[in-house]
């Protein structure tokens, strides 16, 4: 039977092959799996899916020199370096070798493409977002004012975790922080599911923090594609916490920075970002203090000026009244002064009206009671008997009864006369009644 | 009889009362005597009592000048 060595056909086959095929086609595929030799070969499998079925697979190599120009241009472009489950539009040559088999040998890469397919598939998940009505809840929430308590999502080991640490106890104003870590891989297929159950375990205490920060871990590899992640985003939007990313890369914002409260690009800019946040809240406590300080100064100026005008007026007032007073006393002392002498002379001549009176009206008296005395005298010297006999009057008695208490007397009585020096006894012979003119 | 403190008022309303009996007439001459001299006695110690005071006046006057 006619037949053919191994070698002899697969040489057939890769002179069929060469005769058939353009020298290079542009090749749409993502990259399956990806791995580097010691001597910088790029060894990579490329796919092409439908519904996550392996719809086509093939071998492919970039070699070293090509792969060290390429891979740095690409991540130059990109911000991302290649990797599996990417997808690429490269440049091939179909390769068929006796002993190795078909491979294709990747010569250039569009990275438009890739930026393109990304920033594709972002706005996908970002429509998606926008249309479950959670794409704005996160930035909803108000940060705190001070925000002390953090929940860190990151890699315990990261570089760029270190730098966050020390920016924020490090800070100049000396704030303190309480810092409590999630560990979490940050890079990978296996990153947006593990920072999903971080996140589960800072939700189960949320009240004991003030904000969520996701933090990369930096360093050489720049793979961003699990915070693209539809699954990531709505969780970071729909997180009770405000949160913020510090993602670490400078060229475009991935899903997780956009649904999130606040972007920053690095891990220190998160940390001088809560740093200014605490020192924002602390000038403006010290503008209050300070406005504070002026007015109650102002406020002490015033009344001192007050006072002063106070004791000034008080001084005035106070002379004036004393003034017054001593004038007023002046006055009372004067009137004192001769007063009291007017009440003494008053007295005085009161007293001696009484003693005037005194010495002139007993003396009166007892001229009165003499001259009363004197009259009686006289008058005693008138009724005396004796004196009336010496006038030459006489007293007749008719048998002892005085002759003028009688009206009549008989003719014969026997009548009794005594005179000064005479006792005559007389008989009646005649008595008649005497007419008074 | 302890000397009882005198009292100006009181000598003067006595000596008043003194006066207008004698005055009045109603006075008798038994009594005239006593009460004149009496009065007497009462106006030389309202005279005194006036002389102190105004001394004692004077005093107090001139030391509230120092």
């Amino acid at each position: 039977m006619e037949h053919l060595s191994l070698f002899t056909l697969n040489k057939t086959i890769g002179e069929a092959l060469a005769k058939n095929l353009e020298p290079s086609y542009w090749v749409v595929a993502e990259i399956g799996e990806m791995r580097h030799n010691q001597k910088g070969h790029c060894y990579l499998e490329l796919v092409e899916k439908e519904d996550d079925k392996i719809k086509a697979k093939s071998r492919a190599t970039i070699w070293s020199y090509t792969y060290r120009n390429l891979s740095g241009w690409f991540e130059s472009l990109t911000g991302q370096s290649l990797s599996a489950g990417m997808k690429i539009l490269c440049n091939v040559t179909v390769q068929y070798h006796e002993v190795y088999g078909f491979s294709l040998n990747i010569r250039d890469i569009d990275a438009q493409y890739t930026l393109g397919e990304r920033a594709k598939r972002r706005q996908e998940i970002l429509q998606k977002l926008m249309d479950d009505g959670v794409f704005e809840m996160n930035k909803e929430l108000n940060l705190p004012i001070v925000p002390q308590r953090i929940a860190v999502i990151s890699s315990k080991t990261a570089a760029g975790f270190g730098d966050f640490m020390d920016q924020l106890t490090g800070n100049e104003f000396g704030f303190q922080f309480d810092i409590q870590l999630f560990q979490s891989t940050m890079q990978g297929d296996q990153a947006a599911a593990s920072i999903i159950e971080s996140m589960h375990q800072v939700f189960s205490s949320t009240d004991d923090f003030d904000l969520l920060v996701i933090i990369r871990g930096g360093g050489a590899s720049l793979d961003l594609d699990c915070f693209d992640s539809y699954e990531l985003g709505s969780h970071i939007a729909q997180f009770p916490l405000p949160v913020v990313t510090g993602i670490g890369h400078e060229r475009d914002e991935t899903v997780a920075d956009m649904v999130a409260h606040t972007k920053m690009k690095t891990p220190t800019a998160v940390a001088e970002f809560i740093i200014s946040g605490v020192r924002n809240y602390e000038m403006k406590l010290e503008e209050h203090f300070n406005t504070l300080v002026n007015k109650l100064n102002e406020t002490i100026e015033e009344d001192i000026s007050k006072l002063s005008l106070l004791s000034f007026r008080f001084q005035r007032n106070t002379q004036k009244l004393l003034n017054e007073q001593h004038l007023i006393l002046n006055q009372r002392e004067q009137t004192l002064k001769f007063g009291h002498q007017n009440a003494l002379k008053f007295h005085e001549r009161k007293l001696d009206e009484l003693k005037y009176i005194l010495s002139k009206h007993p003396k009166r008296l007892v001229q009165k009671q003499q001259s009363m005395l004197d009259h009686l005298d006289k008058e005693l010297n008138v009724l005396d008997p004796e004196q009336v006999f010496k006038r030459g009057y006489s007293i007749t008695t008719v048998n002892g009864i005085n002759i003028h208490q009688l009206k009549q007397i008989e003719k014969g009585a026997n009548i009794t006369t005594i005179t000064e020096n005479l006792v005559l006894e007389s008989t009646i012979a005649k008595s008649k009644q005497r007419k008074k003119s | 009889m302890a000397a009882k403190k005198f009292n100006y008022k009181n000598a003067l309303e006595e000596i008043e009362g003194i006066v207008q009996k004698i005055e009045s007439e109603e006075v008798e001459m038994d009594e005239l005597t006593t009460m004149v001299k009496r009065a007497a006695d009462l106006i030389k110690q309202c005279k005194s009592k006036l002389k102190d005071t105004g001394q004692e006046l004077e005093n107090i006057i001139e030391n509230l000048d120092e």
